[in-house]
């Protein structure tokens, strides 16, 4: 598709969004509304995946390239899975209301599919506000429950100062250069400001990724969240932000080398803390959000490469590791949120237990699976490009402690299988759409893994 | 006649953004909060606006990033309040420090 054809894929999102808002007399009700915006959601993921065409539009603000279209596919299809989960499944369990839900997870998704393909501060930071607005309202969503509505405000408050103090710096990057468009920019020979610039841009940047030392809000937050929220929240506009962050260093990390060691520091500080802090938690909600903080960290060692090699690694990462940590966190709120609630799921639903396995083991890293290929590239960036002992010692050190993560994630597997039947087991209705959004998410964390090569590609890896 | 240079703008801007910086972290209740925020994004503005007169005249690049961080803190200040109007409704507090439901 040639120009403004290039956005159909965000007209049908957005086409999802708007019937889900307005439609309060679809066939079907909420149920039905929800249907429209899962098909059009796989439609539009579908049409980036099979359109081959690249190209810019606006004067070079969007850039329709390799990366964006992997990235722009992920998020379609990840939502597509989130939102034909949720046509089976109320959000919360005393929560009927379902299209607010799922018009804002589309709008979230357009954000991100825009913010994939920005390549200019200003169609940056307005798509990065879009991913990230509706997800505000998504962890509060339940209007009774003043522990969901705090983790929401501490998330807002924390997201919107860090947000602002990365719109200080994209002012100082467009001072500096005179321009907006990631082309014009060089910060060769701003000096200080040039530095400055930079570094209350990755601030913000960071908090959105919810990298130490900024990820304190998102245990709370999630704790308190309705566990299918999070599993929207936690990993798509992750996803979109990823592939800002790798835009981003790409214009910045040739001019201002010393960025480098923040990226490095963030993400040893991240893998550490993320891993060590999971291995106690008992609740589930908890416990993925402390391990998201350790994946980020694994993200941002790539990152500090600042190598193609790493880019690429980076992208296919952040989509290996939103697959399997949506489709459990779905799976918890199914079942119940505690550790305990999972206990002998295995004897319950042999199907999804297993499945829940599988996720897992692609989070540890186990072949042939997505997350097994994506920590292979991501910590053999750093050490190609390598030139003092630092990066090789962080590589060291995420590898022990992706053998601590395996500590936490065999919990879970544990409970699963071997467990005491709990005194009352929830009896979980059996569901055809979200049996489906479960099955897609197992095939394509396989698939990620074995059919890795056009990825890679993709990627420019 | 005295003439402003950039400096000063971008002097007043950085004090305003710090100010809210500072209130930002240490006010207790959340409409403060969200005040202080306000005032970082107006520094922000301001020092986009300032930097646009004196590094890109012709093209006004800075005055259009403006109106559009304009437009979406004033989004968010309005998503801000409602969940703060919510919070209210329920526990008839709004200090951050009773907020402690959910440490862990």
């Amino acid at each position: 598709m040639v120009g403004y054809w290039q956005l159909l894929p965000e007209g049908l999102v957005l086409t999802g969004a708007l019937i889900a808002l307005f439609g309060e007399f679809m066939p079907g009700g909420d149920r039905g509304a929800v249907r429209i915006g899962a098909a059009l959601a796989f439609s539009a993921a579908l049409i980036i995946a099979l359109d081959g065409s690249s190209g810019t539009l606006f004067g070079g603000m969007l850039t329709f390239d390799g990366p964006a279209r992997f990235i722009r596919a992920g998020v379609a299809g990840l939502t597509g899975v989130w939102l034909l989960w949720l046509s089976g499944r109320d959000i919360a369990p005393d929560e009927p209301r379902r299209r607010d839900a799922a018009a804002l997870a589309l709008l979230s998704a357009i954000g991100g599919m825009v913010l994939a393909a920005s390549t200019d501060l200003i169609t940056m930071y307005m798509a990065l506000e879009l991913s990230t607005m509706p997800a505000y309202v998504l962890v509060g969503y339940r209007r009774r429950d003043v522990a969901g509505l705090e983790g929401a405000l501490k998330y807002f408050l924390l997201s919107l100062l860090t947000s602002l103090i990365m719109l200080y710096g994209l002012s100082f990057l467009y001072g500096s250069t005179g321009a907006t468009l990631f082309a014009d920019i060089s910060l060769s020979g701003t000096g200080a400001l040039g530095l400055i610039a930079a570094l209350l841009t990755i601030v913000g940047l960071l908090a959105k990724l919810s990298a130490a030392p900024f990820h304190f809000w998102a245990p709370d937050a999630y704790a308190g969240a309705p566990a299918s929220a999070v599993a929207f929240v936690s990993t798509v506009p992750k996803i979109a932000g990823a592939a800002a962050m790798v835009r981003l260093m790409h214009v910045m990390l040739p001019d201002e080398p010393q960025l480098q060691w923040i990226l490095l520091l963030a993400a040893v500080v991240s893998m550490v803390l993320g891993n060590l802090s999971a291995l106690p938690q008992s609740d589930i909600r908890r416990l993925m959000a402390y391990s998201g903080v350790a994946h980020t960290g694994y993200l941002l060692l790539a990152l500090s490469s600042g190598t193609q090699y790493g880019y690429g690694a980076v992208l296919y990462y952040a989509v290996a590791y939103a697959v399997p940590s949506l489709a459990i966190m779905l799976v918890v709120a199914e079942e119940g949120p505690a550790l305990a609630d999972m206990a002998q799921l295995a004897a319950r639903r042999p199907a999804v237990a297993w499945s829940v396995v599988v996720w897992l083991m692609s989070l540890i890293g186990i072949p042939p699976l997505a997350g097994f290929f994506g920590k292979l590239y991501l910590f053999r960036a750093p050490l190609e490009a390598a030139s003092t002992p630092w990066p090789v010692a962080a590589v060291v050190v995420a590898v022990l402690v992706s053998v601590v993560s395996a500590g936490y994630y065999f919990r879970v597997i544990r409970q699963m299988f071997l467990a005491d039947e709990p005194d009352s087991p929830c009896v979980v209705p059996n569901s055809v759409a979200s049996n489906i959004a479960v099955g897609i998410a197992v095939v394509a964390t396989i698939a990620m893994g074995i059919g890795i090569a056009p990825l890679l590609e993709l990627v420019g890896l | 006649m005295m003439q402003v240079g950039p400096g000063a703008f971008l002097a007043l801007a950085a004090v305003l953004f710090s100010l809210g910086l500072y209130g930002a972290v240490s006010k207790k209740s959340a409409v403060m909060v969200l005040m202080s925020l306000e005032i970082m994004a107006v520094a922000v503005n301001l020092n986009m606006v300032a930097l646009s007169r004196w590094v890109t005249p012709e093209t006004m690049t800075g005055q259009f990033f403006s109106m559009f961080t304009m437009v979406v803190s004033a989004a968010e200040i309005g998503l801000g309040l409602a969940l703060v109007l919510a919070i209210y409704r329920r526990s008839r507090s709004i200090e951050l420090s009773t907020m402690e439901r959910l440490k862990g």
